[in-house]
């Protein structure tokens, strides 16, 4: 391989993949692989869903109320989707309802959580929307759609801010 | 109204990497297949539009425009087309609308993606959890297998579907490929296989998941006038035209839509009703002879069946046991092996969709896998978990 070539280099012979008797591309089956690699970094704005992320850092979970249609959407919308009008922010109780839930044995590399995990949409109290996120604290067997669960707050670091708190069975 | 006429299809061999050839030349590789198959040279064509999803995966931005120029197309006009998984489906929409306004008379389709090795599955899984809520469902660990499970479990819940009709999907889809000489995983399974192969979101396995696909698919369209007086041998082939096409949308993230429609598609439901308005068909199930639908899951084409009115909600799972959709049922859906057992690559699902239901319409699909006498076909593709649907319905209009 071409030693004044920084990049990764792979090189191969490459088969017609229809295994044609005359192959119309045989002068081209010598193939070159280049390792290439893209990174960016954004400056991302959570823009008029800041305020939610912000709440998180005092264990408050808030959703938007529409004063028109009385629709509470959470993730947050500023503007309901279904009049059009501009929301308000309330305050939720951080209880809620299991919906559905899934089973992970494998984490994505993006994931920074433990294995297996798992996934629930939650029927939060006083929300229109079922929220996803992490179930924790409770096994699969153990879970049954309605269950009544809880928003719990880490106080272990987390890189995303929507980390700062997850989901569990509400112990009565 | 003057037919749209599919006049060429072409594809390139789907495969879990094409390391031989650059998307370019996968793209010329199906579009040289779709003008033989034709008979057209590529100066008659007057328009280009060109399908893909993502500019991550090709790591290349404006693509499009380089594939036109690949293809000789210059100075003519071309525009990209983009909808996530119904990238394809929507390029079919937007053929149809040019060659009806009049912008155009004879137009290329070209669908194109590289999702096989050329980045490592777990880079595949987070770009593609990229076209979920960044903000809000990727931070938490969401990723497509789960979004898809999340609606499935909800629909075992109500419906009692079991994991043993998902997996029947699988054996089924896997199973037809092996009648496609360009898919990428023919093989002959049994349910036991499906239910043992890996857990990847309960109640999805490895073998209830789409591959993974390098692939490109090409059709040319046209006026049926035009198509009368510049194609050789025009009237000596099966005329197949484009009659509906049903487009629709939901709520991106299917937390966002109505609580009991979580187990249902509802984009697609919709979509299909508008198609099948457009072409007149009243009772699908036995107005359509053959199908291509969206089986990004095993469970995702279940749920198809039931959106595109081939039974009622619910009954996919029992009717999938019966052999409705096999090959040899009353509705053979996705003879090609669809997105489990041709393949998956993104932006040239949908166009590989008309290629399929054109070779069964026209009856030039291998002997193995043609529906017998097939008049009607569908193409159905979603992007996300339904988010927006893309419904066609081709036809045989020469008899
Ligand atoms: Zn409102």
């Amino acid at each position: 391989m071409d030693p004044k070539v920084k990049l990764e280099l792979e090189r191969l012979r490459a088969d017609d993949p229809l295994g044609r008797s005359e192959d119309p591309f045989a002068d081209f089956r010598e193939v070159l692989l280049l390792g290439l690699e893209h990174r960016f970094r954004y400056r991302h704005s959570l823009g008029k869903s800041s305020r939610f992320f912000l709440a998180l850092e005092e264990g408050v979970l808030l959703a938007t109320r529409c004063e028109r249609c009385g629709r509470v959407w959470l993730p947050p919308r500023p503007v309901c989707p279904n009049d059009l009008q501009v929301t308000r922010w309330t305050e939720l109780s951080g209880k809620g309802t299991l919906e559905s839930w899934t089973l992970c044995p494998r984490a994505p590399h993006y994931a920074r959580t433990g294995e297996p995990y798992l996934l629930a949409y939650v029927a939060l109290e006083g929300v229109s929307t079922l929220f996803l996120h992490q179930l924790r604290g409770v096994g699969p067997d153990a879970l049954q759609h309605g269950m009544e669960l809880h928003a719990v707050f880490g106080n272990e670091p987390v890189d995303h801010p929507l980390e700062r708190f997850w989901f569990e069975p509400l112990e009565l | 109204m003057d037919d749209v006429v599919v006049l060429g299809c072409g594809l390139s061999p789907f495969r879990s990497s094409r390391f031989d050839g650059s998307i370019r030349d996968w793209v010329a590789e199906a579009v040289l297949a779709a003008l033989a198959d034709s008979g057209l040279e590529h100066q008659q064509i007057d328009q280009s539009l060109m399908a893909y999803e993502s500019d991550h995966l090709a790591g290349q931005i404006g693509q499009g425009v380089i594939w036109h120029d690949t293809l000789g197309l210059t100075p003519r006009p071309t525009a990209r087309i983009e909808g996530c998984g119904a990238t394809g489906g929507l390029a079919l929409r937007s053929a149809f609308a040019y060659l009806r306004a009049g912008l155009s008379r004879c137009l290329l389709v070209v669908g194109a993606e590289r999702v096989g090795k050329s980045v490592s599955t777990a880079t595949a899984g987070e770009i593609f959890a990229m076209s979920s809520d960044t903000d809000w469902e990727f931070p938490v660990g969401g990723h497509f297998t789960a979004y898809y499970a999340l609606l499935m479990r909800e629909h075992m819940r109500r419906y009692g579907t079991t994991e043993e009709q998902l997996a029947l999907v699988s054996v089924k889809n896997h199973g037809n490929a092996r009648y496609h000489p360009l898919a990428q995983k023919p093989k002959e399974l049994t349910v036991d296989e499906v239910l043992a192969s890996p857990l990847i979101a309960s109640p999805y396995k490895l073998l209830d998941c789409s591959l993974l696909s390098d692939g490109a698919a090409a059709v040319i369209l046209a006026n049926r006038s035009w198509a009368q007086a510049n194609v050789p041998r025009f009237s000596e082939r099966p005329v197949v035209a484009l009659t509906g096409s049903g487009c629709a949308t939901d709520y991106a993230r299917a937390g966002d839509r109505p609580r009991d429609a979580l187990a249902h598609f509802t984009a697609k439901r919709l979509a299909g009703e508008a198609a099948y308005a457009m072409a007149g068909i009243s009772e699908p199930l036995e107005e359509i002879d053959v199908a291509e639908v969206y089986d990004s899951y095993t469970g995702a084409e279940l749920m198809a069946y039931e959106a595109l009115g081939f039974c009622p909600p619910g009954a996919s799972g029992p009717l999938s046991e019966e052999g409705v959709f096999s090959l040899q049922g009353e509705l053979p859906v996705n003879p090609s092996g669809g997105l489990l057992g041709f393949g998956a690559a993104a932006g040239a699902t949908g166009v590989a969709q008309a290629v399929e239901i054109t070779a069964q319409l026209r009856g030039e699909a291998d002997p193995r896998r043609q529906v017998a006498g097939a008049k009607r076909g569908l193409s159905d593709c979603h992007a996300g978990t339904c988010t927006v649907a893309a419904v066609h319905i081709f036809e045989r209009k020469d008899i």
